[in-house]
């Protein structure tokens, strides 16, 4: 059978390229599948060029091309994603690092009770901007590596451009209209529990993870690391 | 090609039984054989394989290996210990699906 060659292969990169296909991972995999319906359609009729044998084959994917194919790996790694981070958030919840956790959530308990009432929230809103400046700047650098790479990773945009913590930005601008006057001490406890899981969830999803996105990638795809010793 | 909804639901077992009895395949490989053990009755359509393949695989049923073949990098599906252990529990459920049908399909009426 008549094998496709190297500027052929190189072809149907951009093919994919130009069906919305971005991420090099996918790419790979469509092009390899893409190839064989190529070549076993040639075999069939040798007649057949390769821009034929590509139209027919592509047409297999339905009217809506790749689409289905990109949402739902984007779907898949989502959720892989998930699961990396929970494996990191967990440790924050077993020994030795429970302590260190009920710990911060005690100096934000004192924090909150010394704080006079009525000016509560800005505490809260401090403890928040003191993670999000440096979280910010992180999550800009990471940005900019990632878009200096040619070859593009899904989960690797994943695991360093956090796209939800835009959203977290809000939260302290969100409390500072909040006028907080509490005295309830269990409200207080719960106030302070609930910031600092949510911070420590953050924490780990930009300070934690993104260190590991090269180990984390090799795992996920083995074609990552034999790219990057070609 | 038949009717593939009746098939639709099954498609991941029907994978999973593949790659236990083949060891390992890649996703053109798949739609192939499924060709051509159901004699092109039933067709695996592209846009269906995939999505279903990167779920399992996200699911921890699978392991992914890559090889250069042809000027090409080759993704291979092969399943993992769990997922050696899940094919074993949806091949009992897709038998016990289908012994169910048939009994909604031709019940039998005999009084025992």
């Amino acid at each position: 059978m008549n094998k496709l060659t190297e500027d052929q292969i190189q072809e149907l990169y951009k093919f994919t390229r130009a069906h919305f296909v971005y991420h090099f991972d996918l790419q790979t995999e469509l092009v390899d599948h893409l190839a064989n319906g190529i070549e076993s359609l040639q075999a069939k009729n040798p007649h057949l060029s390769f821009q034929e044998a590509l139209d027919k084959e592509f047409k297999k994917f339905g009217i809506f091309g790749f689409q289905d194919v990109i949402a739902d790996r984007s779907k898949a790694l989502s959720k892989k994603y998930w699961k990396i981070i929970l494996r990191f958030y967990k440790e924050f919840f077993s020994l030795p690092k429970i302590l260190l956790t009920l710990l911060l959530c005690v100096l934000l308990f004192i924090v909150l009770k010394e704080t006079a009432l009525g000016y509560q929230q800005y505490a809260i809103t401090g403890v928040f901007l003191l993670f999000l400046i440096p979280a910010t700047i992180k999550l800009v650098r990471y940005h900019r590596i990632l878009k200096k790479k040619d070859r593009k990773w899904m989960l690797e945009e994943m695991l360093l451009a956090n796209i939800g913590m835009i959203n977290f930005i809000q939260i302290p601008i969100q409390l500072m209209n909040i006028r907080f006057e509490i005295e309830n001490n269990y409200i207080i406890l719960l106030l302070s529990i609930a910031s600092i899981t949510l911070l420590l969830l953050f924490y780990v999803m930009v300070f934690v993870i993104p260190p590991k996105a090269e180990e984390l990638l090799e795992e996920t795809y083995p074609e990552y690391k034999m790219m990057s010793t070609l | 090609m038949g009717n593939s909804k009746l098939y639709k639901g099954s498609l991941n077992t029907i994978i999973l039984k593949l790659l236990e009895e083949q060891g390992k395949m890649y996703g053109y490989e798949i739609t192939q054989k499924v060709k051509e053990l159901t004699k092109g009755e039933l067709n695996i359509t592209e846009g269906a394989l995939y999505p279903a393949l990167h779920k399992l695989e996200a699911e921890g049923l699978l392991d992914v290996e890559v090889a250069k073949v042809d000027n090409r990098l080759r993704k291979y599906y092969k399943l993992t210990e769990q997922g050696e252990k899940e094919t074993v529990n949806r091949l009992a459920e897709l038998e016990e699906f289908i012994r169910s049908m048939q009994n909604l399909v031709n019940p039998d009426w005999s009084i025992n």
